[in-house]
């Protein structure tokens, strides 16, 4: 015989459920949510550390839209993700590829491979900065023994942020893992269907791992443009936005407003300015997906 | 040994443990009616002892107080303004001059005007001490007088073959005088110099001269002996497009790029925009003479530099900028006034901290400039080398300026949004001082709000 409405069974376990899930539901509504909401709060506000908030509806994203410097720091960020993630995608796509042959000692290089991530994110910063030092860096020693011409690298305003690009490329070890596992999740058949058709390497590559790697590469490209829309260390470690704001990214701009500059206020706004512009971003990749990326399973997306 | 006995030790040391918490815990209480206070300072490892060597003094001297020094060394002004924000500030401390008249108009300091008449030694200070929010409104003064000045290294000096730089102000070189010295020693890895051929720009092993140009109390003592300044009378129009502004910042930038007698921008950072101190340079010979603040006498004594101490090269009259350092206030969240302004007061106080005998401050009380005597009690020692008296006793006292960020309103936003890019792109030499300076002038302008008060005290 059933009784209406859930077992007691059911609602015990309901309750003991949800009771197991709170530490991660208190977290994210303490922690992320209140958080967002209280930012959003001060966003409105004329807020300085150490005075008191004075509501000024949406000013602070009117003063922003008139902001040079917040333009200056949109445009130095947008110029380092056009540069990163492309070049990122595409080493460590070529070495994953690498990666995936069968010659000896595989797991070694892997690893070598792989090292560079597991350095901390400041002393990555740091060892950079002795690269590029002008006088006795690595970079220009190497370049003047070779009778090429040296450069100012993060000291020279046009130079400094494909420098921070080439950096950039160093720590491609997390995207390499996730393409190498993409990889060899690629169907043999496929390749061997090619191979009996007479095709060759390009056409193994153009015709099956490509297609087949385009939702792999769709996630890094995502993951990629939202993570270096967020570049912060090597403005505050490296070059502190400059020179003359070359470097001024985005999140170091937001960094200097509300810490150095104390207007929490201003502050926020930039924050979620900023949530915005990488939402419609994201959504903006995800429809253009529709026409390249390439799911097995008919229907998936 | 067997395990139970094992485990009956682990449970002895646990006891002991808690045994011994219970005692530090009781200890840390202290007596009824002790206060205790938090300093909050920055500075390099040398300054770190002898800072929390005054502490311990002010600890002797006044039995009932306890002090606890936070020593910040990085970041200082994001963690102060955290903890303004959190509404957890130290009683007594530095207040970068960035931030210390926001906080003082904020209501965040203590208005120590009314304390000058229970410490009349406040009352004596030099009158460019004095950090004025308003009408008889005393935030703090600046923790020391610091000046700028031409550090040497003597033996760099020696084999050039010159004579050192001028100790006395009536005889300082003039600009010209600087950069002719600066050639004869800026040699390359081969030993060239600049105006010889076959000197390489990106090989130099020393060069002669170092001055900042994105640090403004660098240049802020050349820009007034040229007969310029950063703004007008009323402190609403910047100056800096005036033909004697232009031609200081032109030398500045010629030093670097025509000259080739000055480290261009990254040629001496080791950690990102970071220089090493003045004493690593001169020790290392990595430069031959660098304009830096008097508080280097510090680490240079420690680090045992064989160094000398010049006035600053002049255009017109002789000018250094002076009370190059931040504040010292106490906050206004502190639940013990009287006593954390008994700390202010002493901290800063010659008769009692050794600071100023050390070499890292300089007093701020007039008489310790006029008084010989007075003059003798901080400067008649080892750390203060003969020519201290002219080059920075009697230079400081009879040609400081004022720091542009003790005097000008919203200089800190100034900085950071317009100035300091602007001096970057004059760093790099890729545009003459006129073009720079004619373009961000008028930015400048917009953003000036006045200078601050000033009074008598």
């Amino acid at each position: 015989m059933n009784k209406p409405g859930l077992s007691g069974q059911r609602r015990l376990e309901r309750r003991w459920g949800v009771l197991m899930a709170l530490p991660a539901i208190l977290g994210f509504v303490i922690f992320t949510a209140g958080p967002m909401v209280a930012s959003f709060v001060f966003s409105l506000t004329d807020w300085q550390v150490g005075g008191t908030p004075e509501f000024v509806g949406l000013g602070n994203y009117t003063e922003l839209a008139r902001d040079e410097l917040f333009w200056t720091s949109l445009s130095a960020t947008t110029y380092y993700t056009l540069g990163a993630v492309p070049l990122v995608l595409i080493v460590s796509f070529a070495v994953a590829m690498l990666l995936n042959q069968k010659v000896r000692g595989l797991p070694v290089w892997r690893t070598i491979f792989y090292l560079p991530t597991l350095v901390p994110a400041i002393a990555n910063v740091v060892l950079w900065i002795w690269i590029f030092n002008p006088d006795f860096g690595l970079l220009n020693s190497l370049l003047r023994q070779a009778g090429l011409p040296a450069g100012q690298w993060i000291y020279d305003e046009s130079m400094a942020i494909p420098s921070l690009i080439v950096m950039s490329t160093w720590g491609f070890g997390n995207t390499m893992v996730i393409f190498l596992a993409g990889l060899q999740g690629v169907p043999r058949h496929l390749y061997e269907a090619v191979s009996i058709d007479g095709g060759g390497a390009w056409r193994r590559f153009w015709h099956v791992t490509l297609p087949m790697m385009t939702p792999t590469i769709f996630y890094n490209l995502v993951v990629g443009v939202v993570g270096t829309f967020q570049v912060f260390n090597q403005a505050y470690v490296m070059t502190e936005g400059g020179p003359n704001n070359a470097t001024l990214f985005y999140v170091y701009y937001l960094f200097r407003m509300a810490f150095r500059e104390s207007e929490m206020g201003y502050a926020s706004a930039l924050a979620w300015v900023l949530f915005m512009i990488i939402v419609v971003i994201t959504f903006l990749l995800f429809r253009n997906a529709r026409r390249w990326v390439y799911y097995e399973m008919a229907g998936a997306r | 040994m067997r395990r139970r006995d094992l485990f009956r030790m682990g449970g002895l040391a646990a006891l002991g443990a808690a045994g011994a918490a219970c005692g530090s815990g009781g200890g840390g209480t202290g007596a009824a009616g002790s206060t205790e206070l938090q300093f909050m300072y920055w500075g390099s490892t040398f300054e770190k002892a002898a800072i929390e060597k005054m502490l311990k003094a002010f600890e002797q001297k006044n039995p009932d107080i306890k002090v606890k020094p936070v020593f910040t060394p990085d970041e200082y002004d994001v963690k102060l303004n955290s903890l303004v924000a959190g509404g957890r500030t130290p009683d007594v401390g530095y207040v970068p001059m960035s931030m210390s008249f926001r906080l003082a108009e904020q209501g965040n300091l203590v208005n120590l005007h009314p304390y000058l008449q229970k410490y009349p030694q406040l009352a004596g200070y030099l009158p460019d001490a004095y950090l004025w929010y308003g009408q008889d409104k005393l935030h703090g003064v600046s923790t020391a007088n610091e000046i700028e000045l031409l550090w040497y290294s003597k033996s760099a000096i020696a084999a050039a073959g010159l004579a050192p730089p001028p100790a006395v102000a009536a005889s300082a070189w003039s600009w010209d005088q600087l950069v002719e010295n600066a050639y004869k020693l800026t040699v390359d890895q081969n030993g060239k110099h600049p105006d010889e051929s076959g000197f390489d720009p990106g090989q130099v092993r020393q060069f002669g001269i170092s001055i900042s140009l994105t640090y403004a109390a660098a240049w802020y003592g050349f820009l007034r002996s040229n007969g310029a300044d950063f703004a007008d009378e009323a402190g609403r129009k910047c100056l800096l497009d005036t033909p004697e502004s232009v031609q200081v910042f032109q030398n500045l930038q010629d030093l670097v790029y025509k000259h080739r007698v000055a480290p261009g921008p990254g040629q001496l950072a080791a950690t990102g925009d970071d220089v090493p101190g003045t004493n690593i340079l001169l020790k290392t010979k990595r430069v031959a003479m660098v304009v830096d603040g008097h508080w280097a006498l510090l680490d240079m004594n420690e680090s045992k530099v064989d160094y000398g101490i010049g006035v600053l090269p002049k255009y017109g009259e002789p000018f250094t900028t002076s009370q190059v350092a931040g504040a010292s206030s106490v906050f206004a969240g502190t639940k013990h006034v009287e006593e954390a302004v008994e700390l202010f007061a002493f901290h800063i106080d010659p008769r009692y901290v050794d600071l100023y005998k050390q070499g890292l401050w300089m007093p701020q009380e007039r008489k310790y400039y006029e008084d010989q005597a007075a003059i003798d009690s901080w400067t008649k020692n080892d750390a203060h080398p003969p020519e201290f008296r002219t080059a920075v006793v009697d230079y400081g006292r009879d040609h400081g300026v004022p720091d542009l960020r003790n005097r000008v309103k919203n200089l800190s936003a100034i900085s950071s949004d317009v100035l300091t890019p602007a001096l970057q792109e004059l760093e790099s030499g890729k545009r003459p001082a006129a073009e720079i300076l004619k373009a961000v002038t008028p930015k400048i302008t917009g953003m000036l709000q006045g200078w601050q008060h000033t009074q008598e005290p």
